[in-house]
């Protein structure tokens, strides 16, 4: 083989180099058998990837085989699963494993390479990282790197190199093709034939401003002046960015070639990469890529015999986020303060040292080889109208697979973040995605069909920006958010002009004073106001677009701003300087969980239970069916799973003493009636009697509790644990007046004329109809009269196979209540999948464990009878498409694939309505479809009048019930108080309980305690309690997981 | 030549110019902080002067946005002023609120920008000034960083007018503010002292230090006997002070005035202006004839002398040893009037007023002590004198006008035109022509040395010495023109005149403010106009109190007695 270490001089130097390092040959010229390639990224690295090398170093002096080649190559994107290792033994295809350690290494290096067995434990899949047709159908039990959705939905063009060339070998670069494009450009190209062929790709400035890159270049070709530069703004500084560094340290020539192209196009003859020195290693490799194409000739003089000349020089910026900015960098380079100019004139006219300049990012010169080898045409394919070819993006936060992925322009956000990246982990709901770093915005769920188009991206609020996409779920603030992407904004702004240096700086002191619960009113329109001044009046693109993430935060997510001033409150529990802990602050009633857990450590379970009810006058309805969103936000979370607050609370109502309740004296003249004996009623009515209210509760069942009693099976709320909580309430004083329809059995004008005040509090009682054809046949049944029939006492029947429609709890418990009344067989037909499914996952687990069955992307057409009763269910299997306003794909019938099911009934538990026939049209109360309007205190339009509970909200947890009664009972006291000219209510003093402070010195994994239960095949057959509750020594163990985020270091 | 429309107005104006300039022609002048077109700065920072422009998406910057064809622009819109109202609301939100206790009070150029365009309220949170530094430690300048609203003005004056190159902005975001290079207190950078940033500061963030206390402690004090002196330039420059029309001259009343608050003697630098040309002439004239160092350079300025033991240490011995006529001043004031009116020297207390920060500086040089005392205690600039003035309540414009006092109050045309450029080398070559020929130069005025150009030549036969060549520079960075051609050795003259200010010392540091080019000019006309219309000589030789004071004290120029009270020597003080 002919080694090439003089400069090359003309094109078929280029083919011959390029017909020698062809890798298969290369494999079995040297008589190799296998390569291994190791992926060192930056980020290959920081996850062991040195360690990864060594070991295979290692292993291959001990082997002493010679027929083993180790490759070191760039990141292949997929950054959540590195170290990556890409091992090809000859003729077989490639095989990637991924999370590679030393003792993996060993493995494989013993397993694949010396005794030829893929090692499947360790294996993600076999193929090549770019997209290329799977050699064969190869084995079934690791899947084609095609078959993944993060490699087989993207479309490699600048990262077409990815983990398949050594990035330090200028001659893997040319076995790629590489510098034909250069050579092409040099030797057959005019300057405006290479600026029409970029002009015909309609390729964009990648570096986020989006400007057509041939007309960048025709402008400066057609300025005057005998010195023009090309340059390269390798300044990423985005946090979360990652594109440029994986470019860079991947495939370095790409930039270089890039660049020589855009020289002979504007005819320069210098160019400078501008690269911050925080990337050594990309550093590195382009300066060892400089170094190898000055040796072959392919920058410097006379490039490949063309007469041109063209050479490159890195420049290092020292961090300053603003040169990026390219006056800045501009600036920075001719060895002044990085401080940005105004515009015009243009680098294009008067850029570096005055001089007519090119500048461009570095995935912008990367596309630029392939755009001149493939043609313009052929990128111009690929893409949307306005927005063409590929774009790269760093897929970052709160996803699954965080990685570096490029797609086709025009695929939508929802496809990059839930198909490629896998959407969010451990449950968590996606709220938002940041695009385009601290310049950019965030798009919210409800614009995830977004495609990413430069248009399309600017009208959602954000920007494409350099392709820095950071994802985040609910445990995001967006108010803390806003305020961390301005705190970067005004700590890296130059500080030449005011709106940007004192402006930003002001904004930033406005959300931290937010986020303190310190925030004003006024402060978000004080805000919207700065934001567009600054942006109106800034000097560049740095506080031009500082104020983006506020204001695009403030489009979509004002609700959280507002609560953080009006309520001192952060809904995602991350603003600790507004509670004590996440999850007291999460709790809708604020219970001091972190107070119970300590009692509980310590022992002391009737002080703890002293400290539930001081909040919550229902604790051991909630220990059991409350839906503990406390848990989600859990610190405890982070490490291992969070406390088990719910089994906790349960456990203290299950061993505490329950003190002797008093009847509490009457002290008002004013009466109460309240509507609805649940438990926002009657939440609402213990309130008011503590206030000392007469309070009446009228009911029109038989039995108060409401939904807890006639909606929710006693296998999950055993019926005497639900009376004594209620009889507690009642013994203080409260009248219930049962069977009492309200507009039958009294009318709603009498109790407006003899109740000083009423609270309405009825809930949503009605299952919401299937509206399809057939629906009025006997054995179809709403899931809400179901339950309630049944735990009436009525005798309900069910057929042999039932079919619950819906993917709630009321869909669940009705199919476990139907398991339990003897049905053969019950199938649960949720239209979306299972991760979309609202009900709690650990009753649809315990709902499959008892035998119900579950079909998912299935819908109900229509009932087919015979005789009037049920007896097929015609469904349609649906597809996910689009994704709609909950951030969840929406479900759509696929034509032509219906299919009947034989059942006898049929539960439609799809939602639940509110009964409001009973209001008379002159009560004044306004309806709002069908729950009951109320203003933010919870009145309703009839000043009288109040509202709470599921009738307002539409089904919700019990928890938000309950305290929309604290909360309404709270209002309307003070209404009254404040009419009479009266003082505030003052509850009496409380029963001092210390809280021990007491924490392990080292906190050790250790996941949540399981809570004991029945067997299934026992449970399925009666109405018992499934859940048997902690005992002294479980609560006690897992109490001690709790981390006391309350404390405060004094 | 550009046509464009400036709130429907349309114009025409030459290729080049900005917005903002075009806006001034038809009469709309738009506030700005930060531009300052005769330092030729407009770094587009302050945001003050934004204007609505057709097509652009966000308002632009008037001051450096250049005019184009077919250009639109809107001034005065709702959304232009609510945008002006918010900068200037973000820079008082900043700023310390005690306008009534700085310097700058009823001179600032934010007050009146703030006022014109009408902030009221400001809504967001304030900059918390408790701890806040000034930068005492120049005799010159005082610096307080909490007044600066980063305009840069005095980055770009320091490096571009006067080539020092001393302020730099440092960090960034909010807490980059300007600092002497390397954050150094102003005494130990490289600075000059000359003040011009002082000049062009449109708030209080660098202003002269304010001795005027120590003047009425001195005046107040019964055993001493407190006199002063006044610089050239001031007669032309002190009426601005109270609101004279710029190039007024005021000699008779600032002598009355200067009377009025007690000092004990009027006398005036013009005086040793006479005597220095005297000295330096015939240095001059001792260097040509035997092979001295040349070029010489004249050693006035205070700045310019800082300037060159700076950066040009190895031209040294090129300056003239002459003090200043400041120094010759209170070295004399020390011993020969002690001894003329017979007081004991400690008791004797001179002040200066000068146009000029350096020469507190100057005045405070350890060497600057031959008499045996402080040769000048304390120095003030016009600006100070101005407020020293106001404070007394004295009508300045209605006074009379007095005469100097003797012995060291009479002066010669040439001792006033030291207050130009050019000034000192015309009085030079006045007197030197005069000494070599015996004759007087015809017309005796030199106007190829006078006027604003940076660097001016010029050369005259001047009898059996020959063709003298001569070079007269102003402001430091076309100073360094020179000096930088003399270490090529492509410059060969025999006499340099450097002024550190912009314009001589009608532009010095201590000036009063606004200062701008034409004040400049019409200052200097005043000087030009008291030596050929006022003055009964118009040179230095011809003073007959200089003869005296040769006569009875000093006997010979550059004598024993010359050497030991008026000449000097310099320091290396490098970079």
């Amino acid at each position: 083989m002919k080694v090439m270490t003089k400069k090359m001089m003309n094109i078929d130097d280029l083919k011959t180099i390029q017909g020698n390092v062809n890798k298969e040959k290369q494999l079995k010229q040297r008589g190799n058998k296998v390569r291994i390639t190791i992926h060192m990224g930056t980020c290959g690295i920081a996850s062991g990837a040195q360690k990864v090398m060594d070991a295979v170093l290692d292993e291959m002096s001990k082997c002493g085989r010679s027929d083993i080649l180790i490759v070191s190559s760039g990141c292949i994107g997929l950054c959540s699963q590195e170290p990556l290792v890409t091992l090809e033994v000859l003729g077989e295809e490639p095989v990637i494993y991924h999370q590679v350690d030393e003792q993996k290494i060993r493995q494989i290096f013993k397993g694949h390479i010396l005794q030829g067995e893929i090692q499947y434990d360790v294996a993600l899949a076999r193929g090549k990282a770019v997209n290329e047709e799977p050699m064969s159908n190869g084995s079934d039990t690791i899947p084609h790197v095609s078959q993944l959705p993060f490699f087989g939905l993207q479309k490699s063009w600048v990262l077409r190199n990815k983990g398949l060339i050594d990035p330090e070998k200028i001659d893997d670069y040319i076995w790629r093709n590489g510098y034909q494009a250069a050579a092409k450009a040099l030797l057959e190209m005019t300057p405006l034939e290479i600026i029409t062929e970029v002009k015909t790709s309609g390729l964009r400035g990648r570096g986020g401003g989006g400007f057509p890159t041939g007309i960048k270049w025709e402008f400066c070709a057609t300025s005057k002046g005998d010195i023009k530069y090309v340059l390269c703004n390798a300044d990423e500084g985005d946090p979360g960015a990652f594109m440029d560094r994986s470019v860079m340290e991947a495939d370095p020539h790409a930039v270089l070639e890039g660049m020589t192209i855009a020289a002979k196009a504007i005819n320069s003859h210098q160019g400078y990469i501008y690269c911050r020195a925080e990337y050594p290693l990309a550093v590195k490799r382009i300066n060892l890529a400089i170094q190898q194409a000055r040796e072959y000739g392919l920058l410097g003089k006379d490039i490949l015999n063309s007469g041109f000349d063209f050479d490159v020089e890195v420049y290092q910026g020292a961090g300053a986020f603003v040169c990026g900015e390219e006056t800045a960098l501009m600036g920075s380079i001719e060895g002044r303060r990085g401080m940005p100019r105004p515009r015009p004139p243009f680098p294009a006219i008067s850029g570096l040292w005055k001089k007519p300049t090119v500048l461009n990012n570095v995935e912008t010169y990367a596309n630029i080889p392939q755009i001149i080898i493939k043609g313009g045409e052929s990128y111009a394919k690929i893409g949307t109208e306005s927005s063409k070819g590929t774009k790269v993006f760093a897929l970052t936060g709160k996803v699954n697979r965080i990685g570096l992925v490029e797609v086709p322009m025009g695929t939508t956000l929802g496809e990059i973040i839930f198909d490629i990246g896998g959407g969010t982990p451990s449950g968590k709901r996606f709220k938002a995605a940041q695009l385009g770093g601290p310049s950019g915005g965030c798009i919210p769920a409800e614009h995830l069909n977004t495609p990413t188009d430069y248009e399309a991206i600017a009208k959602a609020g954000a920007i494409m920006g350099s392709g820095g996409l950071i994802v985040m779920d609910d445990d995001t603030c967006m108010v803390d958010m806003a305020r961390y992407f301005m705190d970067f904004c005004q700590d890296e702004s130059c500080g030449k002009c005011t709106p940007c240096r004192v402006g930003t700086k002001r904004m930033l002191e406005i959300l931290q004073r937010i986020c303190k619960g310190e925030g004003r009113q006024g402060d978000i329109e004080l805000l919207e106001d700065l934001a567009q001044q600054i942006k109106d009046t800034a000097l560049c693109g740095l506080g031009q677009t500082a104020p983006n993430p506020i204001l695009s935060t403030i489009r979509y997510f004002r609700h959280e701003y507002e609560a953080h001033i009006l309520e001192k409150h952060c809904p995602a529990a991350v603003c600790s300087e507004l509670f004590k802990s996440p999850c007291q602050h999460t709790c809708p009633v604020g219970m001091d969980i972190p107070a119970y857990i300590a009692l509980v450590r310590a022992g002391r379970i009737d002080d703890a239970y002293k400290v539930l009810k001081r909040t919550n006058a229902f604790p051991s309805v909630c220990g059991r069916v409350c839906g503990h969103t406390c848990q989600m936000k859990c610190r405890r979370g982070q490490l291992d799973e969070p406390v088990a607050i719910m089994h906790l609370k349960r456990f203290i109502t299950d061993h505490a003493e329950r003190p002797n309740i008093e009847p509490l004296p009457v002290t008002r003249k004013e009466r109460v009636a309240i509507i609805g004996a649940g438990p926002s009623g009657l939440t609402a009515a213990l309130e008011l009697r503590k206030r000392g209210y007469e309070v009446t509760v009228f009911e029109q069942m038989p039995g108060a509790g409401g939904m807890l009693r006639w909606g929710i099976p006693a296998y999950r709320l055993p019926r005497e644990e639900l009376d004594r909580e209620i009889q507690e309430i009642l013994d203080t004083g409260v009248k219930l007046r049962t069977n009492v329809r309200i507009g039958k059995d009294i009318t709603f004008e009498t109790l407006n004329k003899d109740f000083d005040m009423i609270y309405l509090a009825i809930g949503a009682q009605k299952s919401a109809p299937l509206n399809i054809p057939g629906e009025e046949a006997e054995g179809v049944l709403g899931a809400v009269e179901f339950l309630r029939d049944y735990n009436l006492g009525k005798e309900v029947q069910v057929g042999k196979h039932v079919a619950v429609i819906g993917g709630g709890n009321s869909a669940i418990d009705s199919a476990r209540t139907a398991i339990r009344l003897g049905a053969k067989k019950v199938t649960i037909y949720y239209r979306r999948e299972r991760k979309d499914m609202p009900a709690q996952e650990w009753e649809i687990r315990a709902a499959e464990e008892e035998g119900v069955q579950i079909k998912y992307l299935a819908a109900p057409v229509r009932i087919i009878t015979q005789y009037g009763k049920v007896t097929k269910l015609e469904l349609t299997q649906m597809r996910l498409d689009k994704f709609d306003r909950s951030g969840r794909k929406q479900p759509k019938p696929i034509l032509g694939s219906e299919f009947a099911e034989k059942v006898e009934t049929v539960i439609s538990a799809i939602s639940q309505n509110a009964d409001l026939g009973f209001l008379p049209k002159g009560s004044g109360i306004e309806i709002n479809q069908a729950t009951v309007k109320v203003d933010k205190d919870l009145r309703t339009t009839n000043d009288k009048v109040w509202a709470g509970g599921d009738v307002v909200t539409g089904p919700a947890m019990v928890i938000d019930a309950i305290q929309a009664g604290q909360r309404a009972a709270r209002e309307m006291d003070e209404t009254i108080r404040s009419a009479n000219g009266e003082r505030p209510w003052v509850p009496p003093a409380e029963e001092m309980i210390a809280i021990p402070f007491e924490v392990d010195a080292e906190t050790k994994e250790q996941p949540q305690a399981p809570i004991p239960e029945v067997s299934p095949e026992l449970r399925r057959k009666d109405f018992r309690e499934v859940e048997l509750g902690y005992t002294l020594e479980m609560a006690m163990a897992e109490a001690r997981r709790c981390m006391r985020c309350d404390a405060k270091v004094e | 030549m550009v046509n464009l429309t400036i709130d429907n107005q349309t114009i025409q104006v030459p290729d080049g110019t900005t917005v903002l300039e075009a806006a001034r022609r038809i009469g709309i002048q738009i506030p700005t902080l930060c531009a300052n077109l005769e330092i030729h700065h407009t770094p587009g920072a302050c945001r003050v002067c934004v204007v609505e422009m057709e097509r652009s998406r966000n308002l632009v910057a008037s001051c450096v946005y250049p005019v184009a064809e077919g250009m639109k622009v809107r001034t005065n819109t709702e959304r232009v002023r609510r945008a002006r109202q918010t900068v200037i609301e973000f820079i008082l939100s900043d700023h310390p609120q005690d306008c009534t206790l700085c310097q700058k009070n009823g001179h600032c150029e934010l007050q009146s920008v703030a006022e014109q365009v009408g902030v009221r309220e400001i809504r967001v949170p304030r900059t918390d000034f408790t701890d806040r530094r000034i930068d005492e430690s120049s005799p010159s300048l005082m610096r307080d960083a909490s007044y600066c609203i980063n305009c840069l003005r005095c980055v770009t004056v320091c490096a571009e007018v006067q080539g020092v190159h001393c302020l730099t902005p440092e960090a960034r975001g909010f807490h980059c503010k300007v600092v002497p290079a390397m954050g150094a207190d102003l005494m130990d950078a490289v600075c000059v002292m000359c003040g011009q940033c002082a000049v062009v500061c449109p708030t209080g963030a660098i202003v002269e230090r304010d001795e005027v206390d120590k003047v009425w402690a001195a005046l107040e004090d019964p055993n001493k006997h407190v006199i002063v002196q006044e610089a050239p330039a001031i007669r032309a420059m002190l009426g601005e002070e109270f609101d004279l029309p710029p190039g007024t001259l005021v000699t008779g009343k600032m002598i009355a005035a200067l009377r009025r608050l007690g000092f004990a003697k009027v006398f005036d630098t013009n005086f040793t202006a006479d005597l220095t040309i005297i000295e330096e002439g015939n240095e001059l004239l001792n260097r040509v004839k035997n092979g001295g160092k040349l070029p010489m350079m004249t050693s006035c300025s205070p700045g310019w002398i800082k300037f060159i033991e700076h950066f040009y240490p190895s031209l040294l011995p090129n300056l003239s040893t002459c003090k200043s006529p400041q120094q010759m001043f209170g070295a004399l004031a020390k011993t020969y009037y002690a001894e003329f009116a017979g007081i004991d020297p400690k008791d004797i207390f001179v002040v200066s007023i000068m146009p000029c920060t350096a020469k507190k500086f100057e005045a405070s040089r350890p060497e600057m002590n031959s008499s045996g005392y402080r040769d000048v205690d304390v120095v003030l600039t016009s600006r100070e004198l101005g407020r020293m003035i106001r404070q007394t309540g004295i009508d300045f414009v209605n006074l009379p006008d007095e005469p100097f006092d003797a012995p060291m109050g009479q002066y010669t045309g040439a001792g006033t035109i030291f207050g130009a450029t050019g000034g000192v080398m015309e009085a030079a070559l006045r007197t030197v022509y005069a000494v070599v020929t015996g004759k007087n130069l015809p017309g005796l005025d030199i106007m190829p040395v006078r006027g604003l150009e940076g660097v001016k030549e010029a050369s005259i036969e001047v009898g059996k010495l020959g063709e003298v060549r001569i070079a007269v520079a102003h402001g430091l960075a076309n100073a360094r023109k020179l000096m930088d051609k003399i270490i090529e050795g492509s410059a060969h003259y025999h006499f340099i005149e450097i002024m550190a200010c912009p314009g001589g010392c009608v532009g010095g540091g201590g000036q009063s403010l606004p200062a701008s080019n034409e004040k400049r000019m019409l200052r200097a006309q005043a000087l030009y106009r008291d030596d050929q219309h006022v003055q009964k000589f118009r040179q230095s030789h011809e003073n007959p109190a200089v003869k005296q004071l040769y006569e009875t004290f000093l006997y010979e120029p550059l004598g024993e007695r010359s050497h030991k009270l008026l000449h000097t020597h310099y320091l290396k003080r490098g970079v």
